[in-house]
């Protein structure tokens, strides 16, 4: 697959260059990568889609308990399938890149936490959101308890206009008080 | 200017307006933000900043290409400045790259960063700096001493080689004169490996000690000469000085961040909630860890809670039990601490009195190290089993532990040098032998040598233990652990890598060096051959031997820990060094300063031979007359500083209370639209009454939000 689908137009890889935070050999790396994922018949363009199944087997998403919203999140499907095409994909990365801004890295954070896509951090993605990070199984969960004591107190410290919810400006609050956030929103090919 | 609406940041209006937009387009990333109907001179305007504003702006890529693309229509022909401007980045971003890849052991660490996340990584870039500054210190000495000293001990001697002028009348002084350092001509194999270990034998009258360096002055001609002492003197001053700076540098990037986000302790639970998965992370093992370790940490959190709750109300009898316990285990801590520097005191002068061929010999020569190190496995041990009397929240226990380890570690070492030191000026008040040198010449014919030999040692030895440990325990535990399906034994488990002690390890090794570093002027490249080696081995432990920690250590907060432990260290070393300086008589026999008064003298001496010019300067520098100005000159720069620092926490508190205001105002508006509809709309859509009121409530609510956010609201149309 590699003779049909691997070269990048000189171009093309500029134009990449200059509107996402990668470097070149990063381009050239995640398109290698991303022609792997394209069955054998397709070519890779710029609107050749591929299943959000076939970009989890990725080892850097694989085990990601965050995995299918960030596929939704940077998806431009219609369909909302979570299907990426290569320039979704090159978004992806680059957000998640070393050089990128704390202001991009903190919005598409907020996205992917955003699990019903409301515009806001409510109580329900709160929820999913601590699922997520502490495993979603019987064994694994928070009690129900501490749950509500962990989220109450999460509203306490970050919910400044004390309207139930976190939103985007409150949450970007937090996230700029907290230092290692840029160095661990970070996914390297 | 507003360009795009919409740059970095949503504003309210944005996430309000995205709220709505979910409800009816299907893909709310397609939802453009982008102006087009903006001016052109705008775009002028922010032309060269464009390329980097796209690349922040957070829209779809084919979004940002249609843009750049009307973009580049606008400016046809790039102008000179914009297309080096352009030319410019793309050098720096291949600097970057360039300077990426040779940034040393990157991909390693990226991979540990992957495997154990943030805590564990942060101690090999921690042994990464000091390699660096290990091998850039060594650099410095080679440079300004070694190479140097080398040249001139070769140098054919028909240029002028002056030694110092004998500052001090050393008739009567004979006696203080001898130093043999190789009494021996030949000697077994054996012999050689207990010298390598020792730092004896033909170890000692060599490059690497002290007392090889020679007292010469080297005139080539008129313009150029090299005095070696005035130049090792000032090269370990500047080295610790370097040092210093280097630590400073990094401890300034670090507490910068620290202090920014306002100490870490408010806000943990968003903080650990919205920042604390690791992205990195890869494959399920290190996945679930990472969960177990969230789990674990918010469990704790919680529950200390609770403690704290349930501590306040505590009776005052119970309290009063709870702090007597805990005086009275502080009081047994301490007498274990002082029993072990007292083993330390004791080892030390035994060791130096009782001197021997041999391999018993190479035991009481290392005697003083096995003792440090002992204490330093068994003392914090025992102390940990107390700690769990003391009945602290987590979280103090952790920092506690690590203060009692730094405080052994680091107060060991000086006491060992304590009693060195009350060993050399006859301060034990044992010896009578101090008389005519006034430095124990009897015992320490070159005691500066003796001293890096000592430091030697105990460099030597750590990075030893370091080996042993790997190889006779984590290793055979590994095996067991795996192989074995025994009940006790799984619980056990692999052994975890724990941050904190081995931070200090390295804190202690590198205290040890800028100690020795005066005497043993090859000890910086011994260390730095030493943390290689160290990071090798323990990446190879952490990969093959250990399971992560359970309890997580906060990667930012510690960082700082780790640099004012080693600035601690730093402080130690540089009162020996001071202290040494200045105080003590060098040896007569040996080394480059062997016939001055103390080794600072030769800096009044060089002094003099400088031209008047220079002289009246650095008179000038050291005067009142220059000291007060600048005095009041950084009162003010602080003053300043302060005001700063004051303004913007005000300015942030404004802020904040900004936000507050307009949550009010947006729950008020949403109650007077909940009136009216009620007043106006009697019957409601199937859908449900919240979704239409949301969507009356962004209408109004945008106009009254606008007036907080500059941009004007032109894409309104689009909606």
């Amino acid at each position: 697959m590699g003779a049909t689908a691997s070269q990048l137009p000189k171009d093309l890889l500029s134009e990449y260059q200059e509107l996402t935070f990668l470097t070149k050999q990063e381009i050239l790396l995640a398109h290698k990568r991303f022609t792997e994922l394209v069955t054998r018949e397709g070519r890779t363009s710029a609107v050749t889609r591929v299943p959000m199944e076939k970009i989890l087997t990725l080892p850097e998403l694989k085990s990601n308990p965050f995995r299918k919203r960030i596929c939704h999140v940077f998806s431009t499907s219609e369909l909302k399938d979570g299907s990426l095409t290569f320039e979704d994909f090159l978004d992806l990365l680059s957000a998640f890149s070393d050089s990128a801004t704390l202001e991009i890295k903190s919005h598409y954070a907020f996205r992917i936490f955003d699990f019903d896509d409301d515009g806001t951090l409510d109580q329900g993605d709160l929820e999913k959101l601590v699922n997520c990070l502490t495993g979603d199984t019987e064994d694994t969960r928070l009690t129900t308890e501490e749950m509500r004591q962990l989220i109450s107190n999460i509203l306490e410290e970050s919910d400044i206009d004390k309207d139930g919810t976190v939103n985007l400006s409150e949450f970007q609050h937090v996230i700029s008080r907290s230092p290692d956030f840029v160095s661990s929103f970070k996914i390297v090919l | 200017m507003c360009y795009f609406e919409g740059q970095g940041y949503y504003s309210t209006e944005q996430s309000l307006r995205l709220r709505r937009l979910s409800s009816r387009v299907p893909n709310q990333n397609a939802a453009p933000h982008f102006d087009w109907g903006s001016s052109p001179e705008g775009g002028k305007d922010d032309g060269e900043e464009e390329p980097r504003n796209l690349r922040e702006l957070a829209m779809p890529l084919y979004m940002k290409k249609k843009v750049w693309q009307v973009q580049q229509m606008r400016i046809p022909v790039a102008s000179g400045r914009v297309r080096r401007s352009r030319a410019l980045r793309l050098f720096y971003a291949e600097a970057r790259n360039a300077l990426a890849m040779v940034t040393l052991w990157r991909r390693a660490i990226h991979k540990i960063g992957g495997h154990f996340g943030g805590g564990v990584q942060s101690y090999f870039v921690f042994l990464r700096f000091l390699v660096v500054l290990n091998f850039l210190s060594f650099l410095l000495i080679a440079g300004f001493v070694l190479i140097p000293s080398i040249v001139f001990h070769s140098l054919p001697f028909n240029t002028s080689i002056s030694h110092m002028p004998n500052t001090t009348n050393i008739t009567g002084l004979e006696q203080c004169m001898v130093y043999d350092p190789n009494p021996g001509a030949l000697t077994v194999f054996y012999i050689y490996f207990l010298d390598l270990l020792s730092g004896t034998g033909f170890m000692e009258y060599s490059y690497m000690f002290y007392g090889y360096y020679n007292n010469t002055m080297v005139v080539v001609d008129e313009s150029f000469s090299y005095n070696i002492p005035l130049a090792y003197l000032l090269t370990v001053s500047f080295y610790f000085l370097f040092c210093l700076f280097c630590i400073i540098v990094r401890m300034g990037g670090v507490a910068r961040v620290a202090v920014a986000t306002g100490g870490g302790a408010a806000g943990g639970y968003s903080m650990m909630v919205f920042t604390g998965w690791d992205y990195g992370l890869q494959g399920g093992c290190a996945t679930r860890l990472k969960q177990n370790n969230i789990r674990y940490q918010l469990q704790v959190d919680l529950e200390e809670e609770r403690l704290k709750l349930k501590a306040r109300s505590l009776t005052l009898l119970q309290t009063v039990g709870l702090y007597t316990l805990r005086g009275f285990l502080n009081l047994i801590v301490i007498a274990l601490i002082l029993g072990a520097f007292t083993a330390i005191a004791a080892a030390t002068t035994f060791s130096q009195k009782n001197q021997r061929d041999g391999i018993v010999g190479l035991l009481l020569e290392y005697l003083p190290s096995i003792v440090i190190t002992v204490s330093n496995f068994v003392v914090p041990f025992l102390c940990d089993l107390i700690a769990q009397l003391e009945n602290h929240n987590p979280s103090t226990t952790i920092i506690l532990a690590l203060l009692r380890a730094v405080f052994l570690r680091l107060v060991s070492l000086a006491v060992l040098l304590y009693t060195l030191w009350s060993n050399i000026t006859c301060e034990n008040g044992m010896d009578t032998g101090c008389e005519p040198c006034s430095y124990n010449y009897q015992q320490y014919q070159c005691w500066e040598t003796r001293i890096g030999q000592e430091m030697y040692k105990l460099t030597l030895f750590d990075f030893l233990t370091t080996i042993a440990v790997l190889i006779l325990l984590e290793f055979p535990r590994r095996m067991v652990v795996d192989n074995c399906s025994n009940k006790l034994i799984q619980w056990v488990g692999r052994q975890e890598f724990l941050v904190p002690p081995n931070v200090l390890g390295l804190v202690y090794a590198q205290t040890v060096v800028w100690t020795g570093a005066l005497f043993c002027p090859l000890l910086p490249l011994v260390n730095t051959i030493k943390f290689v080696i160290i990071f090798y081995c323990k990446k190879i432990t952490l990969f093959h031997n250990c399971r992560p920690a359970v309890k997580v250590f906060r990667s930012t907060s510690s960082n700082i820990v780790f640099f004012l432990v080693l600035l601690f260290g730093w402080i130690l070393a540089s009162t020996v060094l001071i202290y040494s300086m200045a105080e003590i008589h060098p040896s007569y026999g040996c080394g480059p300063f062997r016939f001055s008064s103390s080794m600072w003298s030769t800096i009044p001496e060089s002094f003099q031979n400088l031209p008047h010019t220079a002289q009246d300067f650095l008179t000038y520098i050291g005067s009142q007359a220059f000291s007060i100005p600048l005095f009041i000159f950084s009162c003010v720069l602080l003053c300043y500083v302060a005001a700063l620092a004051s303004v913007y926490g005000k300015s942030v508190a404004l802020l904040k209370a900004q936000l507050k205001l307009e949550g009010r105002d947006k729950q008020f508006l949403v109650k007077q639209i909940e009136e009216l509809q009620k007043k106006l709309k009697p019957k409601q859509d199937p859908m449900g009454p919240m979704a239409l009121s949301h969507d009356h409530v962004q209408a109004t609510c945008d106009p009254q939000d606008s007036y907080s956010s500059s941009p004007p609201l032109h894409s309104y149309a689009l909606d």
